[in-house]
Formats: C-alpha cells, sequence, structure tokens
C-alpha cells in the first residue's frame, strides 16, 4: 500500500519539478485521460477488495479506456460535437459507483472486525 | 500475488500523478505571455521617456515658481499671489491667450457642394475625435468657433444641434484655433494633423479641412461662463 503512495508522491514530484508542459490544446485530452485513469484505478481496488481482481483486465483497461477517451475526445473535436462530454459522463458516473461500493466493502469489513474483536470467547 | 498488485497499483498511481502535474503545469501557465518585439517595446521606453522629461520640466517650472514666491514674498507676497492666480485663470482658459498657434477651417467638402448636398451638421463625435487628437499633440489652447475647451468642457449633441460647452456651433464654415506653448511645438501639431488620418474621416462626413501653416499670432478666445465647481473638493493634507 506504502508503495502505491509512495508511485504516485513520486509521479506528482517529477512531473512539478521537470516542470514539463503540454500545448494548452491537448490539456482536454489529458484532462480525460486523467478520469479515465482514475476510473480504471478505483476499479481495480474495487475488484482486489472483491476477490476478482485480475491483472490483464486492469492494465489493458487502464491503456484501453485512456485511449478510447482520448479518441472520443478527439473524434468530438472534429466533428464539432462535445463527445468528451460523453467521456467524462460515463468515466464519472462509473467512478462514483466504484467508491461506493469501496466504501461499502471497508464498512462491511470494518464492522466485521469489530463484531470479532467484541466476542473474543 | 498481492506484491504483485502493489506493484501494479504504483504504476499506475505514478502515471496518474504525472498526468495529474503536467495538467496541473498546463493549466497554470501564465496565460498571457509578453509577445512585443523589439520595436514595440522601444517604442513604450520612449513614451516614458517623454513622460519623464515632461514630468522634469514640471518640476522645473514649479521650482521657479517656488523661487520667484521667495524673492518677491519679502518685498509684496500679494504680487505674487495675484500673479500666480492670474497665471492659473489662463491655465485654466478663463483669460484670453495669444500664442503661436494654427488655424483650422471645416468647410463642406467640393464634392458636397458640386452636388448640392446640404451640410449643415458636424457630428459631435468626430469633433471629440478632432479635440482628442489636438490634445495629444501639443496643442494647449484650443477654441472651437469662439468656444474655448476647457478641462469641463462639454462637446455633444442637444436637440440635434452639435454644441460645445452647450452653445450650438455654427453650421460649416467654422473655424478652430489652437494655440501651443512654442513654434517647435506648433510645427509638430501641424505637421502630425496634416499626416493624421482624421482628415479621412472629416471626408467621410462631406467636411473638408484646411488648416493654416503656423502662424506667430494666434488669439485664443477666453471661456466665457462661470467655470462648474460643483463636483471640486478640498484636498485634504497629508
Amino acid at each position: 500500500m506504502w508503495l502505491s503512495i509512495l508511485g504516485l508522491i513520486l509521479g506528482i514530484s517529477l512531473g512539478l519539478l521537470t516542470d514539463i508542459q503540454i500545448p494548452p490544446e491537448y490539456a482536454n485530452y489529458l484532462s480525460i485521460a486523467v478520469l479515465a485513469s482514475l476510473d480504471t484505478l478505483f476499479g481495480g481496488i474495487r475488484a482486489h477488495l472483491q476477490q476478482v481482481y485480475d491483472d490483464k483486465v486492469f492494465v489493458s483497461g487502464f491503456f484501453f479506456n485512456i485511449i478510447l477517451a482520448a479518441g472520443l475526445a478527439f473524434l468530438g473535436v472534429h466533428l464539432g460535437v462535445d463527445l468528451y462530454l460523453a467521456a467524462i459522463f460515463a468515466f464519472g458516473v462509473r467512478l462514483f459507483q466504484n467508491i461506493a461500493v469501496i466504501r461499502r466493502i471497508i464498512l462491511a469489513k470494518w464492522a466485521e472486525k469489530k463484531h470479532v474483536s467484541e466476542t473474543p470467547s | 500475488m498481492k506484491r504483485k498488485i502493489f506493484s501494479r497499483f504504483s504504476i499506475i498511481l505514478f502515471v496518474i500523478g504525472l498526468m495529474t502535474a503536467i495538467q496541473y503545469n498546463t493549466i497554470n501557465e501564465p496565460d498571457s505571455r509578453d509577445t512585443r518585439d523589439v520595436w514595440e517595446i522601444r517604442q513604450e521606453l520612449s513614451r516614458e521617456k517623454q513622460l519623464h522629461s515632461e514630468l522634469l520640466s514640471e518640476v522645473g517650472l514649479l521650482d521657479s515658481t517656488l523661487s520667484k514666491y521667495d524673492e518677491i514674498s519679502s518685498e509684496s507676497p500679494e504680487q505674487a499671489l495675484k500673479d500666480t492666480v492670474e497665471e492659473l485663470r489662463g491655465l485654466a482658459g478663463l483669460t484670453e491667450m495669444t500664442a503661436t498657434g494654427i488655424e483650422m477651417t471645416i468647410e463642406p467638402s467640393a464634392e458636397a457642394v458640386a452636388f448640392g448636398e446640404e451640410i449643415d451638421y458636424i457630428a459631435p463625435d468626430l469633433l471629440i475625435r478632432l479635440v482628442n487628437e489636438i490634445n495629444r499633440n501639443n496643442g494647449l489652447y484650443v477654441s472651437v468657433d469662439g468656444n474655448r475647451i476647457v478641462n469641463t468642457t462639454a462637446i455633444r449633441d442637444i436637440n440635434g444641434l452639435t454644441t460645445v460647452n452647450a452653445i450650438p456651433i455654427q453650421t460649416p464654415p467654422f473655424k478652430i484655433k489652437i494655440a501651443s506653448n512654442s513654434m517647435e511645438d506648433t510645427e509638430k501639431l501641424y505637421n502630425h494633423l496634416l499626416s493624421s488620418r482624421i482628415l479621412d474621416d472629416f471626408y467621410i462626413d462631406n467636411l473638408s479641412v484646411e488648416i493654416s501653416a503656423p502662424k506667430e499670432q494666434v488669439t485664443i478666445e477666453p471661456y466665457e461662463k462661470e467655470l462648474n465647481y460643483r463636483h471640486l473638493k478640498i484636498a485634504e493634507e497629508e
């Protein structure tokens, strides 16, 4: 777990320190990519907690979601339709659902633990 | 197994962190970059320098007034004050002013006359533009058709008539007199007016402008009404 947080911190600090910038036209794509990867991440955590985690699904989902979202946004720009909203909507809804499931699982586990510790006999 | 999951998670989180940071960098980029080239910056510099020299000359003027006070105050403080009041009245436009300057005559353009069009109106906007153009270029004392332009002068349309200081101006032709401090300033103003686009703007309104060559003596009429002090307040001493 700490390894993951270390990875996050490392990524953020590397990004901030190197001061990499992308052209502002592409900021839209990057924001969608961030959203897609967050969605994949929480999906992965949920799957892990539900004991259905699969390595291949997780990693392929990560890249596939990002590419799909960016591609949709790209298509939207060229068609003049705000298609990236579809990606934002889908990922946003799923993000909330995943987080809700994670919360329930953690709560259930916590309640179970408490129950066990209260009845030691 | 667990270790493997966490290492995957760390890599993904690393990528997320990197992307978030890049996004942050991109969004927080200063939105207005200085894109002026050397010549624009030089122009800016020359403007500032001009302002600087103007301020310096003003300081010199005030210094000389001060020394004048010092000289005269021992003998007759009254006279010094009167002189100053007279000077300030001159600056405010309450006295007649004779100085080097030019005269402009606004008249219907020859084309309009040839077509038999009746020109009996000059748009206040056009007049304001002209006065601004003059003010920008060393024209210190201006009168339009005998109405002195002072700080509180309004040029506007009242019931279809273009008025200066609430006095309707004649239908063209009429005269605009401009006086400056020195012959040099007058010449600069003259050359600027000749080359400025304001003449084209007049032409669009079927008016032609004739600008006299710089004269040694141009007399500008005084402001004839009471100055309106309603919104003036005494500045508080610090």
